[in-house]
């Protein structure tokens, strides 16, 4: 149960995507994420469809852990896609019944939102296989920092972030602790009806939150032991670099870019 | 004996991130499956934060939720109507920071005119409430423009607004007296931790 979470799945390597700068990685997922809704015809997800191939196998990290990545969420996809499949009119009406309706124009859609659902998780998948948690807070520190000119907290928010995803495991072994603690006092989780099931969170969530609140306290004080004293004014130890290899992924994504313009529909 | 500093608002705040963290990722422990949409226990961990900390801390609890789930609604969604509308800030992020500060405020408002529970009671109540209402409203208001519903191939707009009024309020409700009924057996043990 515990090892489905996402953030903890980075996959060590030495590849060329693993090589990228963490900010160039961040930047250009999300810039991915927007082109994507550029593609309306079929030639232009072909071409989405081989750059992300191409990507995944940059990363030289197997198919099957992608594919894994679209399993747990494979029900949910199909059942968007026959909302839009079922309630799209247009074009040649194959078939209908009362309000539901099987036309040229559904289907064709269906088969795009799907295209586009895996598209994104594969590369929202590539991102957080082949990049650390904590470098992602510090490439988020990164593009945040503009933002220091209208006195957004930027070294607040990004040592919180980072802290957080140091956190994670551990306050998870310690729920998978608790958990086990509760079960052996005769907690039942994940059984009953629905306010059952959601009251056996309460014997979960007490102890967690007293913990964390304990660890924050001991942290906190070791922080300040060690001369902490707030954002401002502190020098870096992990500096991300800027590599050629960052300037050309840049390079192929505008070229997609362009080559998405131009084969639109 | 406690100094409320920079570096320990900044750990308790990232401790509360990292709960929200898990409880989005854990299945069952955030987010109980019942058809559409999921029951959430996450607004809980919001209205503590808010309870305890302040309505600002709060705020960005409930903050970091909405872009958890807001980057989910894209990467891994929740549930079928995830992708339909959280992929909108307004209704992933604007209803979650709301929930901590009503929390927030209501209950150092009530908490001068009537007593310490039944205060949590209502300031929890009032922080779920206004999450579901806020984004069933959002939802309907962005429904009703063709804009958001066209970007997804527009579905039937006014079948499924009818259908997430009817999911959405038979969510609301046992996510709202769950919240008045267990925000305060965490909160009284945990108030010693207040400011």
């Amino acid at each position: 149960m515990m090892n489905k979470l996402l953030l903890g799945r980075f996959i060590p390597g030495h590849s060329l995507v693993h090589r990228l700068d963490p900010r160039s990685k961040l930047l250009l997922s999300f810039y991915y994420i927007g082109i994507i809704f550029l593609a309306n015809n079929w030639q232009t997800y072909l071409v989405l469809f081989l750059f992300t191939i191409l990507a995944v196998r940059l990363s030289e990290i197997k198919m099957s852990f992608f594919i894994r990545g679209v399993r747990p969420l494979i029900w949910l996809i199909l059942f968007t896609v026959l909302l839009q499949v079922f309630f799209t009119r247009g074009g040649t009406t194959y078939w209908s019944w009362g309000p539901i309706v099987l036309s040229q124009f559904g289907i064709v859609n269906g088969i795009y939102i799907f295209m586009r659902f895996v598209l994104i998780i594969f590369m929202s998948t590539l991102l957080t296989l082949t990049t650390p948690p904590l470098s992602l807070a510090d490439a988020i520190e990164a593009i945040l920092k503009p933002l220091r000119v209208v006195h957004f907290p930027v070294y607040e928010v990004a040592l919180m972030l980072s802290i957080a995803l140091r956190f994670v495991p551990t306050l998870m072994d310690e729920t998978e602790k608790i958990m086990n603690a509760q079960r052996a006092r005769g907690v039942d989780f994940g059984e009953g009806n629905l306010f059952q099931q959601m009251r056996a969170v309460v014997p979960l969530l007490i102890p967690l939150f007293v913990s964390s609140f304990n660890r924050a306290e001991d942290l906190a004080t070791a922080m300040e032991a060690r001369g902490y004293q707030g954002g401002e004014g502190r020098s870096k130890y992990r500096v991300l670099v800027w590599h050629a290899i960052d300037s050309w992924s840049v390079v192929g994504f505008a070229i997609l870019t362009v080559i998405l313009i131009w084969l639109r529909a | 004996m406690r100094q409320k500093n920079q570096a320990y608002r900044i750990s308790i705040l990232a401790m509360f991130i990292a709960i929200i963290i898990i409880q989005n990722f854990v299945p069952l422990f955030g987010y109980i499956p019942i058809g559409l949409l999921d029951l959430t226990t996450i607004h809980i961990t919001v209205i503590i934060a808010a309870i305890i900390l302040g309505p600002r801390d709060g705020a960005i609890v409930g903050g970091a939720w909405g872009v958890i789930t807001f980057i989910r609604a894209f990467t891994s969604p929740t549930s079928p109507l995830a992708p339909l509308v959280f992929t909108n800030p307004v209704v992933s992020i604007v209803p979650r920071i709301l929930i901590g500060l009503v929390a927030g405020w209501l209950f150092i408002w009530l908490r001068r005119k009537i007593k310490q529970t039944p205060a949590m009671m209502v300031a929890a109540l009032a922080g779920a409430l206004v999450n579901t209402l806020l984004v069933l409203g959002l939802i309907f208001i962005f429904y009703r423009t063709p804009a958001v519903a066209q970007a997804y191939g527009t579905a039937d707009v006014s079948r499924l607004g009818g259908l997430l009024l009817i999911v959405v309020g038979t969510n609301g409700i046992p996510e709202a007296i769950l919240a008045a009924v267990v925000a305060p057996l965490i909160c009284t043990p945990l108030l010693r931790f207040r400011k």
